[in-house]
C-alpha cells in the first residue's frame, strides 16, 4: 500500500513538473510573441565594400639577364576585383615598388610598370584574356586610374602587369615585394 | 527581444521603434578569392551623442588575413576635366577639420580567419570647445595573406619570384557635433559637345557646415524635348568641387540644340542610414548644349 502511495506521489510530482514546464514556456513564448507583435522595426541593408584579389601577377622564375613582361591582358596577369554598391564611384591608387628584394635585402631586382600596364574591366570578368577597350579602360597608367571609376553590376576588375629584369649578375634566390590597391567610395 | 537581435547589430540606444541597421554580406565571390576583404558600413557617423561605433571586417577567402588599421586623412578631390580622386594623407595634416588626430580604433592589428569575421571599434576623443560642424577622417583597412616565403627555385641557382597582393579600402568616418547645416550651392554650369560625347560640367560649392550628401542627375533631350539618356552619380560635396557628366553623343536623328536638365537632391540615398542624413537643399538647372 506504502508503495502504491509513494508510486502515485512520483507520478504527481513528474506531472506537476511538467505542467509547470508547459505553463512556464507557454508565457515565456507569449512574452516573445507579444514583443515581436508589439514592437515595429525598419531595416536599412547597408552595402559593403569588398576587394579580393584571385591570380597574383606570376613572373614565376627567371634568368639572369633575361627580362620577363607580363602583359595586363595576358592569363598571367594580376587580378584584383572590387565588388560593392553598383555604380557606385570609386577611387582606386596603386603603390607600385620598384625593386624585388630577397628576404634578407643583400640583392634586388628591378620591377617595372608602364604607362599602359593596367586595364580595368566594368563587366567585373575577372578574364585578362578577354578585355576589350569596349569593357572598360584598355590600357591605361596603374599610376592614374580613370575618374569615373564605377563599380559594374558584377563588380569592377583591375588586371595588372610588369616587367621584372634581373641583371646579368643577379645573385639567386627568392625575391619579393608588396603592390597595394587602395579603393574608397567617392560619394560618400 | 535582446535575443532576437545578435550582439552585433546592437546599438546601445537601439528600441523596437528604432531603426535597426543590419549589414549585410550580399557580395558572391564569382571567382575563387586567394586574398579578399569586405568592410561594413562604407560609411561611419559618429557624434558628440554617438561616440563610439564599429566596423565589421570579414575575410570571405579561404586563407587567413592580417588585417592592419590605420587612418589617414582625403577627401575627393576632382580636377580642372572633373576627374574625381580621393588622396590620402598619413602625416603634416594641417587641415582643422581633420578628425585623424583624435579618433581611435581597437584592434589596429588582427588576423582574420578564413571565411572569418572581426568587430573594429571606434572611439572619437574630441577636443573642448569644437566649433559647430562635420570633421572627416579614413579607416584605412589594410589585408594580405599571412606571410609566405617566396617559392623556391626548382634550380638552387635559380632566381623566382613572389608579389604579395596588399588591399586597403579607405572608409570614411564623420564626426559631427553642434547645429548642423547642409546646403549646397550651384556656381557654374558648362555643357560642350565634341565628336563622341557630351560633357557637363558642374561647379558646386558647399556653403554648410557638413559635407553635403546626395545624388546628381542629369537628362539629356533633344531640341523637341524628346529625352535621350539620363546619368546619375552620387554626390559628396566637402568643399568646392568639379563634377562632369558624361552624355554618349546622340545619333543625328535627334534634333539639336541640347539641352541638359540637372537635378540635386539629398533624396534617395540608399547607402546611407536616413537618420544619419543631414539633408540640404535641391537645386534644379537647366543648361543648353554648345
Amino acid at each position: 500500500m506504502n508503495m502504491k502511495r509513494i508510486l502515485n506521489l512520483r507520478i504527481g510530482i513528474v506531472l506537476f513538473g511538467l505542467l509547470t514546464i508547459l505553463i512556464l514556456f507557454t508565457a515565456v513564448s507569449n512574452s516573445f510573441a507579444q514583443e515581436v507583435a508589439v514592437g515595429s522595426a525598419t531595416a536599412t541593408v547597408l552595402t559593403a565594400l569588398a576587394i579580393a584579389s584571385s591570380s597574383n601577377i606570376a613572373f614565376g622564375n627567371v634568368y639572369q639577364g633575361i627580362a620577363t613582361t607580363i602583359d595586363n591582358t595576358d592569363a598571367a596577369a594580376g587580378i584584383f576585383k572590387v565588388t560593392g554598391q553598383v555604380d557606385a564611384g570609386i577611387s582606386l591608387y596603386f603603390q607600385l615598388p620598384e625593386y624585388l628584394s630577397l628576404s634578407d635585402g643583400s640583392s634586388r631586382m628591378t620591377v617595372s610598370f608602364n604607362s599602359t600596364d593596367c586595364s580595368v574591366d566594368t563587366t567585373g570578368a575577372d578574364s585578362p584574356t578577354t578585355m576589350n577597350g569596349t569593357k572598360g579602360w584598355l590600357d591605361g597608367d596603374p599610376r592614374s586610374f580613370p575618374g569615373a571609376a564605377q563599380i559594374g553590376s558584377a563588380g569592377t576588375s583591375i588586371y595588372l602587369g610588369g616587367k621584372v629584369t634581373p641583371s646579368l649578375y643577379q645573385a639567386a634566390g627568392s625575391y619579393s615585394g608588396d603592390i597595394i590597391l587602395t579603393v574608397s567610395y567617392n560619394g560618400t | 527581444m535582446k535575443k532576437l537581435i545578435p550582439d552585433l547589430f546592437k546599438n546601445g540606444t537601439t528600441s523596437m521603434k528604432s531603426i535597426i541597421i543590419i549589414i549585410t554580406s550580399v557580395f558572391v565571390f564569382i571567382f575563387e578569392a586567394s586574398a579578399a576583404v569586405m568592410v561594413a558600413p562604407t560609411v561611419v557617423f559618429l557624434s558628440a551623442q554617438k561616440r563610439t561605433d564599429r566596423i565589421i571586417v570579414q575575410n570571405p577567402s579561404d586563407k587567413p588575413s592580417e588585417v592592419s588599421i590605420r587612418f589617414s586623412y582625403g577627401l575627393p578631390l576632382t580636377d580642372s576635366l572633373g576627374n574625381i580622386k580621393v588622396e590620402l594623407q598619413d602625416s603634416l595634416i594641417t587641415d582643422p577639420k581633420s578628425a585623424t588626430d583624435w579618433i581611435q580604433a581597437f584592434p589596429r592589428k588582427v588576423i582574420v580567419p578564413a571565411m572569418g569575421s572581426q568587430i573594429i571599434r571606434l572611439v572619437a576623443r574630441p577636443p573642448k570647445d569644437l566649433p559647430d560642424g562635420e570633421y572627416w577622417t579614413r579607416i584605412v583597412v589594410s589585408s594580405k595573406e599571412t606571410e609566405e616565403a617566396a617559392p623556391a627555385s626548382e634550380n638552387l641557382d635559380g632566381i623566382s619570384t613572389q608579389i604579395n597582393l596588399i588591399m586597403q579600402m579607405a572608409i570614411m568616418v564623420k564626426y559631427r557635433t553642434g547645429e548642423l547645416v547642409s546646403n549646397l550651392e550651384l556656381v557654374d554650369v558648362k555643357a560642350n559637345s565634341s565628336d563622341e560625347l557630351i560633357k557637363v560640367l558642374l561647379d558646386f560649392n558647399n556653403i554648410g557646415n557638413v559635407s553635403y550628401m546626395g545624388i546628381l542627375t542629369g537628362t539629356l533631350f533633344d531640341a523637341d524635348g524628346k529625352e535621350i539618356s539620363k546619368n546619375r552619380v552620387n554626390l559628396a560635396v566637402y568643399r568646392d568641387m568639379r563634377r562632369c557628366l558624361d552624355f554618349v553623343k546622340p545619333d543625328e536623328t535627334y534634333k539639336t540644340p541640347y539641352k541638359v536638365e540637372l537635378f540635386i537632391t539629398p533624396d534617395g540615398r540608399i547607402d546611407v542610414p536616413p537618420e544619419d542624413m543631414i539633408k540640404g537643399n535641391k537645386i534644379s538647372y537647366s543648361v543648353i548644349v554648345e
